[in-house]
């Protein structure tokens, strides 16, 4: 009997493992992104008189990025799919990306590696140019012209410039998050509790992190806060080391960024005195503890609950991640009488002053070769086009009318009464999931994302004031600074490591030490890679005066 | 004269000589007796199946894809179609500026998990053994093999509550102790990084690692250790000279095979811990190939790499097995 049992056992676990690694022929002639349990399908919520008719659909598969990564995948019940099958003939199945941009990376190229890339995915500009070398993505060229709408709606000559590489447009690139959306903010209760003015220049600023971090700017006795938060947040396109969340410090010297784009000093700011002179500065801000000594362990998540927690008095945020309701409100609750105000950059002892550098941001969603060679661009410009009509635009960002969204005495899609299943409810932000395949940041949009709240202090905040607020600090102008070449990962970690070295004192910053960190950088490669950006600049015509 | 004809001789395996018809009848047995053993234990060989698949699916299939190592690997035109480079792919990790720096930190948390761990999981397999308390053991065993079901990036969150420089629990003993509002950054120290590298893989993986002692201990004879106790051994006595003796050939095994892996040191582990600060001290193979390889679309460079690694671990296999044979007698093959 045991031995039977045993058998038994085995085969049903064959059977399983069979069965389970079989390819579903029947549901798509092509191979479904890895990740199936995240994607739902058009199958899925299918009508028993539509399923006859399924031979006749047209398998696409479509890697996203979800709008809210923190919550579910879309899902099969989205109203959508019904439209996509039956009107359009389509059986279209649909992938969350992970939200880590590095894991995004790898996903996609793990599966470009495998040539098993899906048929339309998004993906950053760096990783496009890997898989154009590889041959892996199509050129969509012909496709703008086949879905007239969409690209009214959201490609122009400068979004087709962004995804050119060597004659040919390689991806449809749509509005990514909205430009100049940060700024710097400053405690305005902690001001007035130490009756400090706010600064405006560099020393300024300096001497109010002192303040903030000596004189108990709380008031709660102890010695628990900070001047300055941050965390490490950097690329190799325009952010650099160390990081988005010091360009306000980075910008009074000059050198805010990887790059200087002007016609006079185009090349690395690395190369400039006035950097030497910046990461002084941070040093001196971390020797002295007035910057949060948790600031190069932090992650985002754990800046922003830092700052909730009232631990630092000044910091470079995004406008929702600071003011949208959800994000505001354990601000709110900790600090009823907190208030953070934006401040423009601090003005440094040369008279610079910067937030930081200025891009067009885009979202890439690249069409895969294997897709076209099937015949399937004019399913996918079909798909895309109806994304971007007023039905699929409208089931795509807000959901379905009465269930997730009602409209205002303005014809605006607001949440209304309709509590958790509202398109902002915790229930409801998943029929939203594919909103960043179709918003362009218009005014409509904007309203909605960033409706004016009050907390439950009684303060009246919006996302949207914070925005245009952001917007109109002083920003340094670098369009198409993340279209420049990036450096090998060698030379990325030793200047990365150097730069870090010295901020924390791992190595001396001393004028000799400098010179010996440059030029080593220059023979592992960074002046190579300096001049490819410069002449990247020259050949498209990016420097400015 | 009539020639006697001389029976055909042949020689088994023991070295017995035994005629042609003898040795027939002795294979025919042997394998009747291979067929009746493999129907006795069908049930055994059946579970097998499983496993079997998963090696031959999972590690020897994907060594015929190892080719691309050679190649300038182009997903196109698949493994075979790719164009040969030769060396190019070993080249390029050879002449990294960093690459003595990477072997030189791999190695270094690699042998120091091994002098750490090692010795931290046969303490506690012995700890756990004495203990003569059923319900305290359970309870020791359970929250030692508890870190080892934890995630790295929970554990970095852990490790960021307690050695945070802001307000982590063992910074605000250090400020407690030094009256100073001052606290050490572990974790961007390139002294500090190390040990919490080392301690932390200690921490997570020791109780699961001593699970394989405490089933060599539960194999030792009891009447050793009762013998040893009329004799007036004490405590330290029978570990020493029965349990340690006794879980020897054990030892050796796990030290034979964690050389096979000398150059994994935990690719996991210090993604999540390491930051630009520390680089110099926690840039390890896995990570750069992580960065050059895998982020860059280099799978050729990537795989040159781990073929790398594989042929090194296998050499120090078969070295460390010579050896161990040669002086202690004991090996895994």
């Amino acid at each position: 009997m045991k031995k039977l049992l045993t058998a038994l056992f085995v085969v049903l676990a064959c059977v399983t493992l069979f069965f389970g690694c079989k390819k579903d022929n029947a549901s798509s002639s092509t191979a479904a992104p890895a990740a199936s349990t995240a994607a739902a399908s058009s199958s899925s919520s299918s009508s028993a008189s539509s399923s006859s008719k399924s031979a006749k659909l047209t398998p696409i598969s479509v890697l996203y990025g979800a709008s809210v990564t923190e919550a579910g995948a879309l899902p099969s019940d989205w109203p959508g799919y019904d439209v996509l099958k039956n009107e359009l003939g389509l059986d279209v199945t649909f992938t969350a990306l992970p939200s880590s941009a590095n894991d995004q990376a790898q996903r996609i190229q793990a599966m470009g590696a495998a040539d098993n890339l899906p048929d339309i995915f998004q993906v950053d500009r760096n990783v496009l140019t890997n898989l154009v070398r590889q041959g892996l993505v199509a050129e969509v060229d012909d496709m703008y012209a086949m879905m007239p709408h969409r690209t009214e709606m959201l490609y122009d000559e400068n979004s087709i410039a962004h995804t050119t590489i060597n004659g040919h447009s390689y991806g449809l690139a749509s509005p990514g998050s909205i430009a100049g959306n940060e700024g710097l903010l400053i405690r305005k209760d902690w001001l007035d509790n130490l009756g400090l003015d706010v600064p405006t220049t560099l020393d300024e600023l300096y001497d109010v992190m002192v303040a903030f971090t000596k004189d108990d700017p709380d008031g709660n006795g102890r010695n628990d806060t900070y001047g300055y938060g941050a965390y490490i947040e950097t690329n190799t396109s325009d952010k650099g080391y160390p990081g988005s969340r010091l360009l306000p410090i980075l910008g009074a010297f000059g050198v805010e960024g990887i790059w200087d784009m002007t016609e006079e000093n185009a090349g690395l700011n690395i190369y400039k005195p006035e950097f030497y002179d910046a990461i002084a500065f941070i040093k001196k801000m971390h020797d002295e503890g007035i910057i949060d000594p948790n600031w190069l362990s932090y992650g985002k998540d754990d800046f922003r609950a830092a700052w909730k927690q009232g631990r630092f008095g000044i910091m470079k945020e995004q406008n929702a991640a600071y003011a949208s309701e959800s994000n505001y409100a354990p601000f709110d609750k900790n600090f009823p009488d907190g208030e953070w105000i934006i401040i423009d950059a601090p003005i440094g002892p040369n008279g610079d002053q910067s937030i930081g550098p200025w891009d067009m941001s885009y979202r890439i969603y690249a069409i895969s070769q294997n897709a076209v060679d099937e015949g399937k661009t004019e399913a996918i410009t079909k798909f895309l086009e109806w994304m971007s009509s007023d039905e699929g635009y409208m089931l795509a960002g807000f959901g379905e009318e009465g269930v997730n969204y009602v409209l205002d005495e303005n014809g605006l899609p607001v949440a209304g009464d309709l509590g958790d299943m509202s398109y902002t409810g915790s229930k409801g932000q998943v029929y939203t999931q594919l909103r960043n395949m179709v918003f362009y940041n218009g005014d409509m949009e904007l309203a909605s994302r960033y409706p004016t709240y009050t907390t439950e202090s009684g303060k009246e905040m919006s996302a949207l004031k914070a925005l245009r607020e952001m917007q109109a600090l002083t920003w340094t102008p670098q369009v198409g600074v993340s279209t420049l070449p990036t450096p090998s990962a060698d030379v990325q970690r030793y200047y990365e490591q150097s730069l870090a070295e010295f901020i924390t004192g791992g190595r001396a910053l001393t004028p000799e030490n400098w010179q010996a960190f440059i030029d080593q950088f220059n023979r592992i490669g960074g002046k190579a890679w300096n001049d490819q950006g410069v002449q990247w600049m020259k050949d498209n015509n990016l420097l400015t005066k | 004269m009539k020639k006697t004809s001389q029976p055909v001789v042949t020689t088994t395996k023991s070295g017995l000589a035994v005629s042609q018809e003898a040795a027939a009848v002795y294979k025919a047995r042997n394998k009747a007796k291979l067929g009746a053993e493999i129907k006795r234990h069908a049930g055994v060989y059946l579970l097998a199946i499983i496993p079997v698949a998963y090696y031959i699916v999972f590690k020897y299939v994907p060594i015929w894809n190892a080719q691309i190592a050679f190649k300038d690997f182009m997903a196109r035109q698949g493994v075979l179609g790719s164009a040969w480079v030769g060396l190019a792919n070993f080249k390029e990790f050879f002449n990294s500026f960093y690459f003595w720096s990477l072997i030189r930190n791999t190695v270094m948390y690699s042998v120091g998990k091994l002098l750490l761990s090692l010795p931290l999981s046969i303490i506690l397999a012995i700890a756990i053994y004495e203990c003569t308390r059923p319900i305290l053991r359970k309870i020791v065993q359970t929250l030692a093999y508890l870190p080892h079901f934890l995630s790295w990036v929970i554990m970095y969150g852990i490790l960021l509550a307690l050695l945070a420089p802001g307000d982590g629990v063992v910074n605000d003993v250090i400020k407690a102790i030094r009256g100073t509002n001052v606290g050490f950054d572990f974790l961007t120290s390139t002294k500090a990084f190390p040990w919490v590298v080392l301690f932390s893989d200690a921490w997570k993986e020791m109780g699961w690692s001593a699970i394989i002692f405490i089933a060599a201990l539960m194999g030792i004879d009891g009447s050793l250790f009762e013998a040893a106790m009329v004799e007036g051994a004490n405590s330290w006595q029978r570990v020493w000279y029965i349990t340690l003796p006794a879980i020897r050939p054990v030892i050796v095994t796990v030290l034979i095979l964690k050389l096979g892996t000398i150059l994994d040191a935990g690719f996991n582990q210090i993604f999540m811990l390491y930051s630009a600060p520390v680089y110099s001290v926690a840039d390890i193979i896995d990570t750069w190939v992580y960065r050059s390889g895998l982020l860059e679309f280099k799978f050729g460079l990537a795989t040159a790499v781990g073929l790398f690694k594989g042929v090194f671990g296998m050499l120090l296999v078969f070295l460390s097995n010579f050896i161990s044979k040669k002086v202690s007698e004991t090996g895994i093959f």
